[in-house]
Parts: structure tokens; C-alpha cells; sequence
């Protein structure tokens, strides 16, 4: 009957994921079991946190070492000499048991005290009921599976040595000899488990079933990539996004699914942090109950406010810190992609932006004609159509050639590949927006069109390699122009600027001005970039780390589009000011333009004694002074 | 002699700008229509009292430009709106609201021509001659409905402080409206601020919202596209507090402040009350 | 209702306006391009009129091929067929233009409103809703901001200092308006994929001699003021004031 339950219920969970719409998460086995080695059975995210992660692992470790236990009691209770062959008979075994049952009793009750007496701000809006009830199933399992055991060696009956379990052996004098108890408790056991079998696939303890699997297929390279939508295929086979749960793909299916509720998600979101409605935990379950409802209402604003879907900067540390890889940014950017490309409803503010973008081929909404007055001044190479393609080509950005504060960074970067002789050129007018901002705030069509305009021009000129001093220009032209037939060699300011200076093509001088480094989400997080711009931070002063730094970086509040949304509650850019100022370094070192914008904003809003600048910008202002005598 | 028909609106300056450039055509006779406003029919009459003239000129008001608009057309003669200058049958008139110029040849007669706002010096009123025009049935005033808006109202305000995308969000604007209150003046924003919902359309000023005559306008974080300058050219004079020195809108200002607005504004705010001794 | 739309392709000039070698058009390289925002704010009234009484609005441009982005743009937001007047690129005078769109209009026929900007925005005449509606015989209010249109007639507001004058006319009217008519919608994506698809009809008339003949453009004197820092920071308010109270509005 337990299976009939279950089975019908699995069969329902496992038809929804089969009906969603189509993902490619295929290829890349070796990273994807490398993941599933890591993070499954090592536990890694989950460790990061010390005592959550212990107890946890003792729960985990216990529920595949108690494992056989199961098929034991079914067997001894059709008969009560049979056990697993070999196994049940294997003392050590048996021993092994019995430290695991304490384990586990240990780990389910600190996670209860968690939940009952600590109370941590992650857990709310958490199922806590339900919570209990599954943690006092798993106790009940194995209580029972200890007296069980113990009730065995009463009365004789165990098939191993009862030194062995030393626990069942010390229970065993309490219990009467004979075999009355043993078929009470081995009953109990098998009826706990089986009830808890049934229970499962109806509670978040069904992630013991798909969590793994969701590992199995999470992302493995380029977490900085959109899954593009095709605009090209006959009108029923549109998507534009997630309008109700019957757009949602299989791996989104599988999110909810794989969710136990934890709120590391909530804990690492910087909107979360600073009071907005966001917490990309109920943003999950709130799909997933959607999902499970079966329901065509649309998902923004049932079961998902729509408010949430806004305040989501895309810095991806809900994403990282997920144990079991669900990728809430893909959610989140498939509702917007409804909400702005069909509904047409979102924020006004951003409005302009998007009108801009699509028409000046900017987010400034300047004319392109004046996107290399910049350089002007400096005598950099601007490629015209038809000049023979540079060794590398410096891709600048909007940011950079239209607002006076990114502006620095460019001409220190093309100051510095100057001095360091690098065959360089930049588009200038030819540049268009890569389209970061209008994919970000979910206008899918608005970005294909200039990133097949952009391949075009990149593919029309020669260029093979590119060095972008935007972080989000750079995730984008090096993971995202792949899908539209754009392949170049792409790097960071930072890394080519890093790279220059090991090679001795650039000498800065160091002092002692006390450097910290914020790293830029879409570099630290979505791309791996950490340890270059650490080097030319070293390289120029004396570096000292936020708290919350490398792949736990705390976002500047730009992304998402959010450069050009109003915020909500206290904002993401004074928070991370605040922190910087508490290193006590004098100044703030950047390698992301809107980084540099909304970090001197914020610096300004908190009252802080901060100087805010790009890494080239230090790097060059320090071979200045080398030139100019200075030390 | 020329002759030249004027038309005049009574009690606007623009009409005396025009008078200027108007004498320089010829023999001015100034005309004015009576009664509800009436385009069609008063641009009929215009045209019966225009008969023998070698100009027809008006003001390059709204009016003044709807009624040459209906004079030409019924004429069947070209008309050149906003006109700067005049030498024979070459205009020079305005494009993009001010930003461009065009040199243009009129082959009609007569020559139909609106005078650009503000391009010419008022000259002093003379006398007028009112004429009637029968109702030919065409669209008319009905009636006039007041707004109730209140405040002081853009396109007559002295001093008009304007905000525009560095103000950054609607709350933003409240420094803005602390210096227009000081200063007596009304409150404008560029379109980048109407787009995003944080002003109305009421208060946008440039070549699709109000063109303003202040004496003085206060543009912050307004970077200045030439639509938005066609708004403010009015001004007598125009000051710029911007944060960067390269904006366009320093080439058309008087005055500039760099630097971040949201510590500006307050900052000439209290300075304002400190001169008051308030 | 059948209403007819006229709008006209203009470059998105930003802050400095750069003309050709030969003075005769705005150097548009690297330039966007829209119509203008009295002329969207039309477009945006016309489908909102034919969304709530039925009907169809048609959209029309006199321009150079390429005009046909701006046809689809409007068609994005609902309009449902456009006519192209196709020009070689070359600027034609009020008077040709208003012809070319009443002989457009007479083909077309049955247009029960036909709107217009009120100027565009690069010309700025003043004038070819006015002549197009001279000659055919219909009524014209011009500069609205609000529009409600009738079984046979449509009543219309129009600023007046801080009033609003109200006007009627007898359908069919030629109407031409200002921005903040309304609030033009953001178009959808599955707008602008039907709008490839809709009809566009394309005519190529000859170009009459222009009676308002352009000469040449001239960038006006003054371009490039000097603007007098008065300072930077708040450091420079006492300046500011100063300078206030030397205007006389302090």
C-alpha cells in the first residue's frame, strides 16, 4: 500500500518535470559528477555553515548508512531468522549503526533547538511545523530501529555479535526477553518508515529524492548565461518567459522540488538584507507550491508578489550559496521576461532606459557619435570599417564613454595599454550596448538584436580578441555572444592589466595607502575573476578584505538593472559603503564602472572618508608617480 | 511701398517682437480679431484683409502659427513658421526648437510668415484695428475650463528650477521644489523624468512639453538634448549644476555649478535663508 | 472607427547636431531614430479609440525607405496597416507633403479622424494637418490634449494658460496633438512579431517643386557658449546667490 501511495504521488512529481518545457543540461560530465562528488556526498555548501552543515552531514551520512537496516526489518518481519545476507551478520556493521543512530538523534536535535530556541532570521517563512514533524519522523526511525536491535540481541536473536553494537547491547537490559518485543518494534520501525515514505514526496523531504539530481544538472560553466529564448518558431511554440507554471522549464520544476527551505538563499541576498520584500527562498517555494497546485494562474503576484521579482539585483549569492543548485536568478529573470516583453508592466523608471537602449543604442540614451570623446584627447585607435583588426580590442562600455564617474577607468586602461605597447583599438560610434541591461530587466528581444549586431561588427572586423572593463560587458561578449555566433577570447581589464604587470610591461611603484577591494558580483561570482585584481591592488598599496569578499561578495546594488530603478528600503550601495569604511582603508578599489557609481554614491550617503577608484585608475596614478620620482 | 499685414494678439509681447521684423517689410497694418476664437473663420477674414499686401506676419505663438498655418492653405501660398530673419524672399527660420537653422526660399506671394519667439526685440504697441469674422461653422472655443492646478504656472514663472535624470527618483525632486518655493518660481524636469513617472507631463519643459520665458532657469542634472534646450531657450538666463563638465547643456548655459546636485540645491537653499536671515 | 495616423521619421539628435558637407541634412550616422513624442502620444490615442469602439487604425509616413522601422513600431502598439509615401530621402516642402497625403487619403478614403503632431520635430512647419485638412473640406483643431470622440462628432481640449479651452467638430476632423495626450504604451513582443506581418503599402509619387525651398542649414551662432563656472560643490552656493540677487529673482 506504502508503494501504491508513493508511487502514484512520485509518478505525479516525476509527470510534472517530464511535461515542463525543455532545458539543455546535458554534457560536462566530468564537472557535473565532480559536483555531485562535492557537494552531494561532501556536503561542501552545506559545511560552509559549521554546525547546520555537521548536523546535517550526520543525518545525511546516517539516513545512507541505516539504509540496509530498512531492507533488514522487511525482511525480518516476514521472517524472523532472515536478515540481509552477509551484512547482517557483520558486527562492525552493526557498530557502525549504532554510532550513526546517535548521530543522527544528535544532529536532529540540535536542528530542532535551532529551529525551536535560535530561531535564525533564515528560517522565516519557513514550514516549521512541518519541519518538526519530519525531524521527529527521522528520530522515530531510528529509536525504533534501535529498539529494534536492542530487542533482537533480548532476546537473542541477533545475528551478529552483540558485543558489536555496543548500544543495542547496553539497551538490550531493559528489555524482557522473549519475542513479544521484537515484533512490536520491528513493526514500528517498518510502519515509521513506511508512513514516512508516503509523507515524503508530499513535504520538502523530498529532496532526499531529487537534490542530488538537481546537482547533477545544475550549471557547470558560464553561470553568468541567460538560456536565450528563440523569437523564430510559429506562434504556439512561443515562450516568452514564465507566465504561469506551465512555462516553466524541468530544471525550474526540479528547483522547487529540490527545496528544503533553508533560507541560505535569503540569508546571502543582498535586497533580503536591506529590507526589501525579496527573499529568493519564497520566491522558490512560492512557484513550487504554484507548480504543485497545478495552477494557470499567472505567477506574478500568485505566489510570487511582483514586487520580489523587482528588487533582485542578479548577483547571483542566492545561487551560490544553494546546496542543492537551484538557480533562482533564471526564475526571477523568466518572470520579468513575461512581465516586461508581454504584460509591458514594469517599474516606469526603467522605461527610458529600455526606449534608450533600443533606439541610441545606448542606456544613456546619448548619440553614439560621441561615444569616443573620451578618447579624443588620448590618440587611441578607433577601428573604422575595413582597418585591419587590432591584436586586442578594447571593448569600453556605455558606462565608461557616457558618465563622467565610469569614465576614469577608461582612460586609465587605455593610458596604461599605451604605456605597456599593446596593439589596441576601440569601436568608438560602432559600439553598441551589448544589451546587458535590457536581458537583465527581462527584454529578451531588445538584446538578440544587438547581439547580432554586435557579432556582426566584431566578426566583420577580425576581431578574435576582446578586453572589456565592464564586468557585466565582459559576462556577457565572453558567455553569452556564444549562442549568437560571436567566439572571442575574452578578458577582464583586470586580467590583461594583471598579466602586463607580472610580465614587467608595467612597473608600478607600491606605498603603504591601505587598499580594499570590492568584488564585482558579475566578475567574483558569475565568472571566477578574483585573484587578478587582488594582484594589482597589492601591487599598488596595502591590501586589506571586507568581510564579505571573493565568492561571498556583497553586490553594489547596480545589477538587474536596478542602475536604473529606484530602490526600496535602505539602499544595497550604503550597506556595502559602510562595510568598506569598517576595513579602515582609505580607499575602495572597483574594477566595475557601475561598481564605481554606486559605490561613490553610497560612500557620499554614509558620511565616509572613502576614496572610490578603479583598479586601473590606481594602477596608473601609480605609475605616475614611479615616472614623476615618487618613491 | 510694401505692404504688410500684421496680425496681433492683444497683450502679448510676442506680437510686438513681431511688429519689429514686420516694419521691416513695409507699411505695417496691424489687425486683431474679435470674439471667440475661431481659427478658420479668423484666418478667412485675414486673408480678405490681406488682399494687395506683400507679407502676411504674425507672432510664432500657437495661435499666431495656426492662423497663418489656415491663411496659407487657404491661400494656397507657402508659409514659413518661426522665422529669425527675412532678406527678400530667403527666411531664415528655426528647426529643432532653436538647435538648427534653416535658410529657406518662399516662392509665393504673399509672403506668409510666423516670427520666431524671443529673436527680436518687443517694439512699442501701436494702434490696432479690430476686425470681425462671421462663424463659418468651423471649430470654435465653446468654452474655457479652469484646471485649478495652482501654483505658480510654468509658462509665465519668473524662475523655474528643473530636475532631470541625475535627480535619480520622484523623492528627489523634493530639493528641487524646496529651491523653486524659495525662489517664488515654478518646478520643470526634462523627459527622461516624465518617462520614468516621477514628474507629470505638466511639468516637463522643452521642445514637446513648455517652452519657458523665465528670467531665470535652473537646470540640475539635466544633461541638455536639443529637445529639451528648444524648452529653456526662452530663458534669459540659464545656470547648469551638473557633475560633469562635459555636458552639452554647458554650451547653452550662462552659469554652471559642477558637482552633485542632491549637496547643491540644498546648499543654495540655506545659503538663500542665510541671506533672508531666516 | 478608421482613423489615419501621420508621422514622420526623425534622427535622435542628442546634445550636438552635426550637419553634411553640403549644409543640406543633419549628418544622421550612428543615429537613432523615432518619431516624435506628439506623434507617438497619437498613435498610442488612436489604438486606445479603436480598442474600446472597434474600428482600425492605419499608420502613414512620407520617407525614405527605412521609414518603414518607424511604420513598425507603431504597428507594434496596434496599429494595423501602414501606407509608406516613399521619398528618395530628400526633404519635401509642407505644401508636397500635405498633397502627397490627400491623394493618400483619397485612395485609402472613409477616415472618419486623421491625426497629426502638432509640429514635427524636426521641421517644426506647423502646418500639414492644417493644408491636409484645407483640402479636403474637414474641420481642424490643432494642439489638443485630450480628445473624446463621438458618434458624429469629437470634443477636444486644448491648454490655455492654466485653463483648458474646449472645442467641438463634426466627424470626419482632422486633429493635431501634443504630447502628454496620454501615456504611450511600452510595445510587447508578441506586437512587434504580428507587426511584421501586417500590410504596408507603398507608394512612390514624384516630388512636386518645392515652394518653401530649403537652401541650406546653418548651426546657429552661440553653439559652444562658454558657460561661467561659478563654482564647484556646494562651496559655490554664496556665489550662486550672489548672482541670484544680481538677476533680481533672489
Amino acid at each position: 500500500m506504502t508503494g501504491v501511495l508513493f508511487g502514484r504521488r512520485a509518478l505525479f512529481l516525476a509527470g510534472l518535470v517530464r511535461t515542463a518545457r525543455p532545458a539543455d543540461r546535458s554534457g560536462d560530465t566530468s564537472a557535473r559528477a565532480r559536483n555531485e562528488a562535492v557537494d552531494v556526498l561532501g556536503q561542501r555548501t552545506l559545511l560552509q555553515r559549521a554546525i547546520p552543515g555537521l548536523m546535517h552531514a550526520f543525518i545525511f551520512y546516517g539516513f545512507i548508512v541505516l539504509f540496509p537496516t530498512i531492507l533488514m526489518a522487511m525482511i525480518a518481519a516476514v521472517d524472523l531468522h532472515a536478515t540481509l545476507p552477509w551484512l547482517g551478520r557483520q558486527g562492525w556493521y552493526m557498530a557502525l549503526v549504532d554510532v550513526f543512530v546517535i548521530l543522527v538523534l544528535v544532529g536532529v536535535g540540535t536542528a530542532a533547538v535551532t529551529r525551536a530556541v535560535v530561531r535564525p532570521r533564515r528560517f522565516e517563512g519557513s514550514h516549521r511545523g512541518e519541519a518538526y514533524l519530519i525531524l521527529g519522523l527521522i528520530a522515530l526511525v531510528v529509536l525504533t530501529l534501535l529498539c529494534w536491535h536492542a530487542s533482537l540481541v533480548a532476546a537473542g536473536l541477533n545475528e551478529w555479535p552483540a558485543s558489536a553494537s555496543f548500544l543495542s547491547k547496553a539497551l538490550s537490559n531493559v528489555f524482557p526477553s522473549g519475542d513479544a518485543a521484537e515484533r512490536v518494534f520491528v513493526w514500528a520501525h517498518l510502519c515509521t518508515v513506511f508512513a514516512f515514505l508516503v509523507y515524503l514526496p508530499y513535504s520538502k523531504h523530498l529532496h532526499i529524492g531529487v537534490a542530488a539530481a538537481n546537482v547533477w544538472f545544475g550549471r557547470t560553466r558560464a553561470r553568468g548565461r541567460l538560456e536565450p529564448l528563440r523569437f523564430d518558431l510559429p506562434d504556439d511554440q512561443l515562450r516568452f518567459g514564465a507566465a504561469t507554471v506551465a512555462d516553466l522549464t524541468w530544471k525550474q520544476v526540479l528547483d522547487g522540488f529540490s527545496c528544503t527551505e533553508c533560507g541560505r538563499c535569503q540569508d546571502a541576498c543582498p535586497a533580503n538584507a536591506t529590507g526589501k520584500l525579496l527573499s529568493p527562498k519564497l520566491l522558490i517555494m512560492g512557484i513550487r507550491d504554484q507548480v504543485f497546485a497545478r495552477s494557470d494562474a499567472p505567477l506574478a503576484g500568485n505566489g510570487v508578489p511582483e514586487e520580489m521579482i523587482w528588487d533582485c539585483v542578479t548577483c547571483g549569492a542566492c545561487v551560490e550559496a544553494c546546496p542543492v543548485s537551484i538557480e533562482h536568478v533564471d526564475h526571477i529573470v523568466d518572470l520579468r521576461r513575461q512581465l516586461v516583453m508581454v504584460d509591458s508592466r514594469f517599474p516606469a523608471e526603467a522605461e527610458p532606459m529600455l526606449r534608450d537602449v533600443e533606439r541610441s543604442a545606448n542606456p544613456w540614451g546619448k548619440p553614439q557619435t560621441e561615444r569616443a570623446a573620451w578618447a579624443e584627447q588620448l590618440g587611441v585607435r578607433v577601428l573604422e570599417p575595413g582597418d585591419p583588426a587590432p591584436e586586442i580590442l578594447y571593448w569600453v562600455g556605455c558606462a565608461a564613454s557616457f558618465d563622467e564617474r565610469a569614465r576614469a577607468s577608461a582612460e586609465s586602461t587605455a593610458k596604461l595599454l599605451q604605456a605597456a605597447g599593446v596593439d589596441f583599438a576601440i569601436l568608438g560610434p560602432r559600439e553598441a550596448c551589448t544589451g546587458d541591461p535590457a536581458r537583465r530587466m527581462g527584454n529578451e528581444y531588445v538584446f538578440q538584436g544587438y547581439a547580432e549586431q554586435n557579432v556582426a561588427t566584431l566578426n566583420g572586423a577580425g576581431v578574435t580578441k576582446i578586453v572589456a572593463s565592464c564586468p557585466h560587458c565582459f559576462n556577457t561578449l565572453a558567455n553569452e555572444y556564444p549562442d549568437f555566433g560571436g567566439r572571442y577570447e575574452v578578458v577582464h581589464h583586470t586580467e590583461l592589466l594583471a598579466e602586463l604587470v607580472r610580465d614587467g610591461r608595467l612597473e608600478p611603484a607600491k606605498d603603504a595607502t591601505q587598499i580594499t577591494y570590492h568584488d564585482s558580483c558579475y566578475l567574483a561570482r558569475h565568472n571566477d575573476v578574483r585573484s587578478a585584481p587582488r594582484e594589482l591592488v597589492a601591487a599598488v598599496g596595502e591590501p586589506v578584505e571586507m568581510k564579505r569578499h571573493g565568492r561571498k561578495t556583497f553586490c553594489c546594488g547596480a545589477g538587474g538593472a536596478h542602475m536604473w530603478m529606484e530602490e526600496r528600503g535602505r539602499p544595497i550601495n550604503v550597506e556595502r559603503a559602510r562595510e568598506a569604511a569598517e576595513t579602515g582603508a582609505g580607499t575602495l578599489a572597483v574594477a566595475c564602472p557601475f561598481c564605481t557609481v554606486m559605490l561613490d554614491d553610497g560612500v557620499r550617503e554614509a558620511g565616509a572618508e572613502l576614496r572610490v577608484a578603479d583598479v586601473s585608475t590606481l594602477l596608473a596614478e601609480s605609475l605616475e608617480s614611479r615616472r614623476s620620482g615618487g618613491h | 511701398m510694401s505692404s504688410v499685414l500684421l496680425y496681433v494678439e492683444p497683450g502679448d509681447e510676442l506680437s510686438l517682437q513681431a511688429l519689429t521684423l514686420a516694419r521691416g517689410l513695409g507699411d505695417v497694418r496691424a489687425v486683431s480679431l474679435g470674439g471667440a476664437y475661431q481659427p478658420a473663420a479668423w484666418a478667412a477674414a485675414l486673408a480678405d484683409a490681406a488682399q494687395g499686401a506683400d507679407a502676411i506676419v504674425a507672432a510664432g505663438s500657437d495661435r499666431g502659427n495656426e492662423l497663418l498655418a489656415h491663411v496659407a492653405a487657404r491661400l494656397d501660398q507657402p508659409f514659413a513658421a518661426n522665422v529669425t530673419a527675412i532678406d527678400g524672399d530667403v527666411v531664415t527660420r528655426v528647426r529643432w526648437g532653436g538647435s538648427l537653422l534653416e535658410d529657406a526660399r518662399l516662392h509665393g506671394s504673399p509672403r506668409i510668415l510666423s516670427v520666431a519667439p524671443h529673436t527680436q526685440p518687443a517694439a512699442d504697441p501701436v494702434q490696432v484695428e479690430t476686425l470681425t469674422a462671421p462663424d463659418d461653422g468651423s471649430p470654435r472655443v465653446l468654452e474655457r475650463v479652469e484646471e485649478g492646478t495652482g501654483g505658480v504656472s510654468l509658462r509665465d514663472a519668473k524662475v523655474v528650477v528643473s530636475g532631470g535624470r541625475g535627480v535619480g527618483s520622484a523623492e528627489g525632486f523634493a530639493i528641487i521644489e524646496e529651491l523653486a518655493g524659495l525662489l517664488g518660481g515654478a518646478v520643470g524636469c526634462s523627459r527622461v523624468v516624465t518617462s520614468a513617472g516621477w514628474r507629470p507631463h505638466t511639468d516637463q519643459v522643452g521642445q514637446t512639453g513648455t517652452k519657458i520665458s523665465a528670467d531665470l532657469y535652473v537646470a540640475c542634472g539635466i544633461s541638455g538634448a536639443t529637445q529639451h534646450i528648444a524648452g529653456a531657450k526662452g530663458a534669459k538666463k540659464i545656470l547648469a549644476i551638473n557633475n560633469d563638465p562635459e555636458a552639452p547643456i554647458l554650451a547653452s548655459a550662462d552659469y554652471a555649478v559642477i558637482g552633485d546636485l542632491h549637496e547643491i540645491v540644498p546648499a543654495i537653499s540655506a545659503e538663500l535663508r542665510k541671506a533672508r536671515g531666516t | 472607427m478608421k482613423i489615419l495616423v501621420c508621422v514622420k521619421r526623425v534622427p535622435i539628435t542628442g546634445g550636438k547636431i552635426v550637419l553634411t558637407d553640403d549644409e543640406q541634412e543633419i549628418r544622421t550616422l550612428h543615429l537613432g531614430f523615432a518619431i516624435s513624442p506628439h506623434e507617438e502620444c497619437a498613435v498610442e490615442e488612436a489604438v486606445r479609440i479603436v480598442e474600446a469602439g472597434g474600428g482600425e487604425t492605419v499608420v502613414l509616413t512620407l520617407g525614405p525607405a527605412e521609414a518603414e522601422e518607424q511604420l513598425r513600431d507603431c504597428m507594434a502598439i496596434g496599429a494595423d496597416r501602414g501606407i509608406l509615401i516613399k521619398t528618395d530621402g530628400t526633404e519635401w516642402d509642407p505644401q508636397a507633403t500635405a498633397a502627397a497625403i490627400v491623394d493618400a487619403v483619397r485612395g485609402d478614403g472613409g477616415f472618419d479622424l486623421i491625426l497629426f503632431g502638432n509640429e514635427s520635430a524636426d521641421a517644426g512647419n506647423y502646418q500639414v494637418g492644417i493644408r491636409v485638412a484645407a483640402a479636403l473640406g474637414l474641420p481642424v483643431v490643432t494642439g489638443l490634449k485630450r480628445i473624446e470622440p463621438g458618434e458624429s462628432r469629437v470634443r477636444c481640449e486644448r491648454d490655455a494658460g492654466g485653463a483648458r479651452d474646449v472645442y467641438e467638430a463634426s466627424l470626419p476632423a482632422v486633429l493635431t496633438v501634443l504630447e502628454g495626450l496620454n501615456l504611450p504604451r511600452y510595445p510587447s513582443v508578441p506586437g512587434r512579431l504580428r507587426a511584421k506581418s501586417k500590410p504596408l503599402a507603398v507608394v512612390e509619387p514624384a516630388r512636386p517643386p518645392s515652394k518653401l525651398e530649403k537652401l541650406r542649414l546653418v548651426l546657429p551662432a552661440g553653439q559652444g557658449k562658454q558657460a561661467e563656472i561659478l563654482g564647484e560643490g556646494p562651496a559655490a552656493a554664496p556665489r550662486v546667490v550672489e548672482v541670484m540677487q544680481q538677476l533680481g529673482v533672489a
